[in-house]
């Protein structure tokens, strides 16, 4: 349902990600694996055009060509992406986070119903709706990106390290949540450093490395790929 | 005494409110440090001056037509000279130095177009002068009538603010402009309609100013950097903080007038904002 091909992320003179292509299927969970500074970040950005793609490269999804596509109308397509360090808008409250991620047109029917469903998904949120989100914790505020996505109704969603900077038990709520996102049958589109937690989510996953895409493959042969062991576990 | 000061400050504090409210939206949200924003309220203030002078419609009528006039030349405006500076800031503090360096060419250029129309004498007409008795002071009408507008569409715009899908929107881009293409808002679109949100209301209150004050071609500059020390006072980009501390200014202008000397007000005005500048840099209510 998703693919991305031969997309290319610059910073100036610094080409972050170089050529890359990848797919997501309906439904399928995929993980993208690599060290820090490796351009996972730049590979998400650039699909929902929040940083400018190098020309050439294309992006389709169902079965349309959005490359063109600004950032702003992304998430009206059903594409929601939670990016590294949750773009939440700190000075308002959940409530209003929310309800922003009911913006689209696709959610605005159902927007009460979604909101409900999305609170059972995060009970801790629903106590606290009038709370202003940056005086909430890591944990919560990253609640908040991810129940802020869902509010869009989106098809698939893109995940930029969820787990990043979470206390253990915390990444370990977030991993289980994830996993019942999934179980309804959307697809997703993850990056992250928690190796072994996102390969026991996704079905399939790809490594990056300075910018490329170094290897793919299942989730369980990328477990017992030494390599990954070698670049992620220090070993 | 003591009471009709303050219903006299809180009257002229509205005015100051109302003014400043669009100030901070167009600061606040469409990030653009606007020194020409004294000179929409005086074109508001001409254009009521002028339908009701010239025309005899009533001030009412004209401030009814004026918002959207307001809201249609701020939103020409970003368009054609802002707009192509957002393009080319490369970041926040390029855009702000731009933005105040272009306005104060336009405000002298709205100015000497002012003058060149209306020349430098007062302008006003009189309307609703009779005094009504409001809890012990004596007040013309139509200053109680500008303060009940004031606050209407202070109010209002706050509600709407808080509850509506466009208001929310339009405090997200205040909060994190950079994150607003995650919940699909156009961002350049956004600041725009900001942009014209707040010529709007500028226009608004010349419009309400007109009716109880006489004015000048040039007296747009005042207006401006009194609105710019309640912007602050309150907290950029926030209205309840704008609305108060606009409500307080015209207070300590009146009592400072009233029991001190009625030249000193501006410098009373100056010395709060040095020492919210100095205590309180992100406003009263931060
Ligand atoms: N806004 C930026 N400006 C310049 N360089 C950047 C920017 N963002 C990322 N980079 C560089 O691009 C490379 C890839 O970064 P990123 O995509 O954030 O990696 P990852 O998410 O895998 O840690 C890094 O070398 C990083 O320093
Ligand atoms: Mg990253």
């Amino acid at each position: 349902m998703f693919e991305a091909k031969n997309i290319s992320v610059r910073y100036g003179k610094h080409l972050a990600l170089d050529n890359v292509s990848l797919s997501v299927g309906e439904g399928e969970c995929v993980v993208i694996l690599g060290a820090n500074g490796a351009g996972k970040s730049s590979l998400l950005r650039g699909i929902t055009a929040l940083s400018p793609r190098a020309p050439g490269g294309s992006v389709h999804y169902c079965g349309q060509d959005i490359s063109d596509v600004p950032a702003f109308g992304i998430v009206e397509l059903g594409i929601a992406h939670v990016p590294e360090g949750r773009g939440v808008f700190t000075k308002m409250s959940v409530e209003d986070n929310l309800r922003l991620g009911g913006n689209p047109v696709r959610a605005r029917g159902s927007l009460n119903e979604r909101r409900d469903e999305v609170l059972e998904m995060f009970p801790k949120l629903a106590e606290r709706r009038r709370q202003i989100v940056g005086t909430m914790s890591g944990g919560e505020q990253q609640m908040v990106a991810i129940a802020r996505a869902l509010m869009s109704q989106p098809d698939l969603l893109l995940l930029d390290e969820p787990s990043l900077g979470l206390a253990p038990i915390v990444v370990g709520e977030m991993f289980e949540t994830l996993k019942r996102v999934r179980d309804t049958g959307m697809s997703i589109l993850i990056v992250e450093q928690n190796v072994h937690a996102s390969l026991n989510l996704a079905a399939r996953g790809y490594v990056i490395e300075a910018g490329r895409i170094v290897g793919e493959g299942d989730a369980n042969t990328l477990m017992n790929d030494p390599v990954i062991s070698e670049a992620f576990l220090g070993h | 005494m003591f009471f009709s000061t303050l219903v006299i400050g809180l009257v002229l504090g509205g005015t100051y409110a109302l003014i400043a409210l669009g100030l901070t939206i167009q600061y606040g949200i469409a990030r653009i440090m606007n020194l020409a924003y004294g000179e929409i309220t005086i074109a508001g203030a001409f254009f009521v001056f002028l339908l009701v002078s010239s025309m005899g419609l009533s001030p009412l009528l004209g401030l009814v037509l004026v918002v959207p006039l307001g809201f249609a030349l701020s939103w020409l405006l970003y368009g054609i000279v802002f707009h192509p500076l957002v393009k080319r800031a490369s970041h926040a503090g390029q855009l702000e130095i731009d933005s105040i360096l272009v306005t104060f060419g336009l405000m002298f250029l709205a100015q000497g177009l002012f003058t060149m129309f209306f020349g430098s004498e007062f302008a006003g007409y009189s309307w609703l002068q009779t005094p009504v008795n409001l809890l012990g002071a004596k007040i013309a009408a139509g200053r109680v009538l500008g303060l009940l507008i004031a606050v209407l569409i202070g109010g209002g715009l706050w509600l709407a603010m808080q509850r509506t899908r466009w208001g929310v929107n339009l405090r997200a881009v205040a909060n994190h402009p950079e994150f607003a293409p995650l919940v699909g808002i156009n961002r350049n679109s956004a600041a725009r309609v900001a942009f014209g949100l707040g010529g709007a209301i500028a226009a608004a209150g010349g419009a309400v100013m007109s009716m109880y004050q006489p004015f000048t071609a040039v007296d747009g500059g005042f207006l401006t950097m009194k609105a710019l020390v309640i912007v602050i006072m309150g907290g950029v980009g926030n209205l309840g903080g704008a609305l108060m501390a606009g409500l307080m200014i015209g207070v300590v202008e009146a009592y400072v007038s009233y029991a001190i000397d009625p030249g000193l007000t501006l410098a009373a005005t100056y010395t709060i904002f040095l020492g919210v500048l100095l205590w309180r840099p992100k406003g009263l209510f931060a």
